[in-house]
């Protein structure tokens, strides 16, 4: 499903990934740790096409994204449900608009784009919430609209950018519990995180890096 | 898609009411100026047009012409397609024009012992035809009929009127051109602003997967509304002023009223205004890169 040769990924004064080569396949969870600093955050980007490589080839499902024309970007990332670190809500719209919106950006129908959102509210708790704008939520709140937002549609892939990095340990484990609940409808996840307690005793895959290197794999 | 795309539009335009109301009024300035100025070049150019039943053309002809050589010469002008109408002045009848004419002054023609004047054909030229060079032209032409001993006609006259007509239609589409980039570049800051005001949210919507015309729309949307309404407001401006002001001015003043207002213009500006407003936007936003 996500294959990545050779990669390489400099900033002006650092590298971020250096030689990095891998795979995950269709339907596997896999849990990207390392400290701060160690290429998780890029390796992601580079996934979704936030940024390209500078050297090394990428394929994503179907695509083949050194090739792929920029026109063709939106259905990609149509096709990944992506949980940013920094949530990335937008503040002016309620927690119902901010989730319809990918599905707005798809066409889909109100009628159905309705029971769709509040069904994904509902997975993440947030029902009552869905009035409420983003700012008047807590970070663990924000966090599981973003969730409700990246999974509503069962997406081909999910990738997920410390997406418990402002939540408490029970609502980690809710999250841990809605991921394990849609990788098992089929989706292909990827999740960066620093917090080993997330993983341990998952039994899938951990994929460890430092300074921007795979230095290792392990099962969780 | 297109539905929401109108409801961010609205959702912009609301929240940021007041800079989208200053756009709105300068645009409406600027389309009143250039609509002013386009009704007086409508003006000028078809008070030009109605010279054509003034201006005329002289053919003196040759002393004892017989009379079938002054039909060769009236048929060989009436097949010509530059001439509306022909008519032959005879030199009695001049005469007789030119002592009712001199009135109480007749005496200038006294002592002379015969009709000085010619024999002349009073031509009128087609609307078409009525440049400076299509005239000289012509005169060149029917000088070299048979018969013709001399051709006279306001050239100078003729030529004044042509150079301030082109004058003015010029600076009329220069001005009307620099006016429409004013409202272009309007549109273009007001949108550029809400554009960046918005960066964030954009980058968010390329990030979730929204194609460049769902980022787009709502801005060639607000664009295009905010011009549409700048020439709304210009045109209701432009229709009190000619209904409040003009038409009651002509009542005192006489030469308000042969201003005449070209209906056609009505239409026009909300349409201009929104064409722009598009133009504007669309540079605004420019090319989005993921």
């Amino acid at each position: 499903m996500i294959h990545l040769f050779n990669i390489s990924k400099h900033y002006e004064n650092q590298t971020a990934l250096r030689d990095v080569t891998f795979s995950v396949e269709k339907g596997e969870m896999v849990f990207i740790t390392g400290p701060s600093g160690s290429g998780k955050t890029t390796l992601l980007r580079l996934i979704y096409l936030a940024e390209r490589p500078d050297e090394g080839t990428i394929s994503v499902a179907e695509w083949e994204l050194g090739k792929m024309k920029e026109s063709s970007i939106p259905l990609l990332r149509r096709n990944i449900g992506f949980i940013f670190q920094d949530f990335r809500l937008l503040n002016n719209k309620n927690v119902f608009e901010n989730v319809a919106l990918a599905l707005r950006i798809r066409g889909v129908d109100e009628k159905e784009l309705k029971i769709r959102v509040f069904d994904a509210l509902k997975e993440v708790n947030l029902r009552h919430k869905s009035d409420s704008y983003p700012l008047a939520l807590s970070g663990g709140e924000q966090q599981r609209v973003v969730i409700a937002r990246a999974i509503f549609s069962d997406p081909t892939i999910v990738l997920a950018d410390e997406p418990t990095g402002n939540v408490d340990s029970d609502t980690a484990a809710g999250i841990i519990r809605t991921f394990k609940e849609i990788n098992a409808r089929g989706s292909t996840i990827l999740v960066a995180t620093h917090n080993r307690d997330l993983f341990r005793g998952t039994g899938r895959r951990v994929l460890k890096f430092d300074t921007g290197n795979l230095v290792g794999q392990e099962a969780g | 898609m297109i539905p929401y795309s109108f409801r961010l539009a609205a959702q912009s335009i609301l929240h940021e009411k007041w800079i989208n109301f200053l756009s709105v009024l300068t645009i409406a300035a600027c389309l009143l100026i250039t609509a002013f100025v386009a009704v007086f070049v409508y003006n000028v150019d078809a008070l030009t047009k109605k010279l054509p039943e003034k201006f005329s053309m002289m053919l003196y002809l040759k002393d004892n012409l017989p009379g079938a050589g002054i039909e060769n010469i009236l048929n060989t002008l009436r097949r010509d397609d530059a001439v509306e109408t022909v008519k032959y002045i005879p030199k009695d009848e001049a005469l007789k024009e030119l002592k009712a004419e001199l009135k109480d002054a007749t005496y200038v023609l006294e002592g002379l012992d015969e009709n000085p004047l010619h024999d002349s054909i009073e031509i009128k030229l087609k609307r078409s035809v009525l440049g400076p060079e299509a005239v000289k032209k012509l005169s060149t032409k029917v000088k070299a009929i048979e018969g013709v001993a001399e051709v006279e006609y306001g050239e100078k006259f003729l030529s004044a009127i042509y150079s301030i007509k082109m004058g003015i239609r010029a600076l009329g589409i220069i001005f009307i051109a620099i006016m429409s980039a004013g409202v272009i570049f309007v549109c273009y800051s007001t949108v550029k602003i809400l554009f960046y005001r918005k960066k964030e949210e954009i980058e968010t919507y390329k990030l979730i997967g929204a194609t460049k015309g769902f980022i787009r729309a709502p801005f060639v949307i607000e664009g295009a509304a905010i011009g549409f309404c700048g020439g709304l407001l210009s045109l209701i401006g432009l229709l009190s002023l000619y209904y409040i002001l003009f038409l009651k001015l002509s009542l005192s003043i006489p030469l308000f009223k042969n201003i005449i207002f070209p209906s056609q213009i009505s239409p026009l500006l909300p349409l201009t205004g929104l064409l722009l407003g598009i133009a504007g936007a669309v540079i605004a936003i420019g090319r989005i890169r993921y």
